[in-house]
């Protein structure tokens, strides 16, 4: 019997660090998947990644993939490696089924306050500080597509306390409201900017909620998931936990 | 040429129809296609590679721009060039 998933939400709180993740399908099952792993007492990891092709199948490599993900941080976690090894370990399993999956994997350090970004054929991170937003610059190849993992290396950031992380799938950018036109990363930006001051789990609620009057309840027909991470005054601030 | 949407639905139409033509370039003009998924250019980069190992070229020409960046964020220009050297790899 196949488990009817309507959506999955999560949240996570660590030392000052929250983050809130949201993902629906567009049919039964979906491909995209989020996670927030937390290995130790200062290093979190957020992960988003969306798997080539619908229902079932998609689903049964998509919970393939995040197992794998977990092993490879256990193994070495260093991010670059856990996406290297990823590829060779998940790219094998994509291929048999002539699929691929992007992903984005962040690494959070709550005490340097380091931020590493990872880049598999991902749309990559919206990063708001100081009520600027940027586009982070990391850059690679989806995993599976070839047998060696290709990409632009890590980028490390350095967040400050308000700071905000938004990662998202490609349901999100382009959805279509009526008249067929996309949502789009610049009105993503723009709603990311109007909210900065909220804490994550409501930034999260607004976007979808604009996402929702753009769109006028049409249905999608791409998985929707949308992360937002947000640093707030407490980071890096062990004491008394 | 093709035309409207490329999707799970019908990508394996297409992909029969690649796998149909003998030329050493088969080419696939994208100037109509207002809609690609994961499973269309993912069908596009096998049907690259298998063609490469056989020595021919899967070539795509015009890309509508907003495709095209869509096939820019999961690195299929970068694997395409790739597999043209490599198609094993």
């Amino acid at each position: 019997m196949i488990e009817v998933i309507k959506e999955n939400r999560s949240k996570l709180a660590v030392h000052g660090l929250e983050c809130s993740g949201y993902s629906l399908p567009a049919g039964q099952v979906g491909g995209d998947f989020f996670e927030f792993i937390s290995i130790n007492d200062r290093i979190v990891y957020t992960a988003i990644g969306d798997v080539m092709g619908k229902g079932f199948q998609a689903a049964c490599l998509m919970e393939k993939i995040r197992k794998l993900l977990r092993d490879c941080i256990n193994v070495n976690p260093h991010p670059l490696e856990v996406v290297r090894r990823l590829n060779k370990l998940g790219g094998h399993e994509l291929r048999k089924f002539r699929s691929f999956t992007t992903l984005c994997l962040l690494c959070f350090d709550v005490v340097a306050r380091r931020l590493t970004c990872v880049n598999a054929g991902h749309h990559p991170p919206l990063l708001l500080s100081g009520g600027r937003i940027k586009v982070a610059e990391c850059r690679g190849i989806a995993l599976g597509l070839l047998e060696d993992y290709l990409g632009s290396g890590m980028d490390e950031y350095f967040l400050a306390a308000g700071d905000v992380v938004v990662l998202y799938t490609d349901g999100v950018v382009e959805a279509c409201g009526p008249d067929e036109q996309r949502y789009g990363q610049e009105r993503l930006k723009e709603v990311v900017c109007l909210n900065h001051g909220f804490d994550a789990e409501r930034i999260r609620t607004n976007i979808l909620a604009d996402l929702d009057k753009f769109t006028k309840g049409i249905p999608q027909r791409d998985d929707i998931t949308l992360v937002v991470m947000k640093l707030t005054e407490k980071a890096g601030d062990r004491g008394g936990d | 040429m093709v035309k409207g949407e490329l999707d799970f639905s019908n990508v394996d139409q297409l992909q029969q129809e690649i796998q149909r033509r003998s030329e050493e370039v088969v080419e696939v003009d994208l100037r109509g296609l207002q809609f690609i998924d994961s499973s269309g250019a993912g069908m596009l980069l096998s049907q690259a590679r298998l063609l490469y190992k056989q020595g021919r070229t899967l070539r795509i020409v015009n890309i509508p721009g907003l495709i095209r960046e869509d096939l820019e964020v999961i690195g299929f220009f970068r694997v395409l060039e790739v597999l043209g050297i490599n198609p094993g790899a």
